[in-house]
């Protein structure tokens, strides 16, 4: 269950539309490596893991994903609230008005429609911290993407680096979770097993792993 | 915290619910660090007295927390992403 709260884990006040800017910013709505396929994928991969300290990680910072889509909602919506038939041809938005008028859609940059296979959930424990490690460094590095666009508009680059600098720390969770797990498993071969699956895998959590003991 | 104006006690409550954002993550592996466990207690504590007094003088942040009276205040602006001031 979710609670919502009526703020944005950072405030997002832009002055001027810009619908050049949203076009690309848009990307991490619903883009390959956006927050929407972040979110789901840290949530999704919950459920399997059998490391309590990882699970409350997935789930914490599959939560916090959510925080940043509805920012990204927050500075796409306010870059093309209001926009006039001018601006929109102008800019290039048209594209993008046609099928949505000015709401918020996941989609690429480049208008590719959000998919589930921009993100795994392998039900492996290694292969998921991995992808997840990979995800935000993608993330990390199309916020740097993000920056170089938008260096003259400061409403959009403070709430833009503050979301750069969580991928960063994201990263640092996850690469602690890993090791937390590969603390647990055989230092000789930490590929032997499925910790999640496997019935001869070391198990932590005697409820969550599948080891029939 | 009482003399602050909607718009400080809001920054207020963004800025301690991030430390707690920040240091829940951190403690998810690093449960027994002691260090943080005590600022999370302190910003715990922060956090709760700036969202009652915020609720108590300028509405609801989550709908547990609507004073239902005459009127279902949690459908009243603003919402988040309406920008300034979203306090």
């Amino acid at each position: 269950m979710w609670v919502y709260e009526k703020r944005l884990q950072c405030p997002v006040n832009i002055k001027e539309t810009n619908a050049k800017l949203a076009q690309a910013i848009i990307s991490q709505f619903g883009g390959p490596d956006g927050e929407l396929a972040a979110s789901m994928r840290y949530l999704s991969q919950r459920y399997a893991m059998p490391y309590k300290e990882v699970m409350a990680t997935l789930n914490d910072i599959g939560t916090e994903e959510l925080g940043h889509l509805e920012i990204i909602g927050a500075i796409v919506y306010q870059l093309t609230k209001d926009l006039s038939m001018e601006e929109i041809k102008a800019s290039g938005f048209d594209k993008y008005y046609v099928d949505h008028t000015l709401g918020l859609w996941p989609q690429s940059a480049g208008g590719v429609p959000f998919n589930a296979c921009e993100f795994q959930s392998k039900g492996d424990p290694i292969t998921d911290l991995f992808e997840d490690m990979a995800a935000e460094q993608k993330a990390r590095s199309t916020y740097d993407n993000i920056l170089r666009l938008c260096k003259d508009y400061p409403d959009v680059y403070e709430p833009i680096k503050f979301l750069r600098a969580r991928e960063v720390v994201h990263f640092q969770r996850f690469g602690e979770s890993l090791r937390l797990i590969t603390d647990k498993l055989d230092d000789k071969n930490f590929y032997a097993f499925n910790s999640a699956f496997d019935r001869v895998a070391p198990c932590v959590d005697i409820n969550k792993c599948n080891c029939g003991n | 915290m009482h003399n602050m104006s909607k718009k400080e006690l809001f920054n207020f409550i963004n800025q301690v619910s991030f430390m707690l954002d920040d240091i829940t993550l951190f403690l998810n592996t690093h449960p027994d660090c002691e260090d943080a466990l005590s600022s999370y207690d302190q910003f715990k504590e922060m956090r709760k007295e700036a969202v009652f007094e915020y609720t108590e003088n300028y509405g609801p942040l989550n709908r547990y927390d609507v004073n239902a009276c005459n009127y279902w205040d949690w459908v009243n602006k603003p919402w988040p992403w309406e920008g300034e001031c979203g306090c």
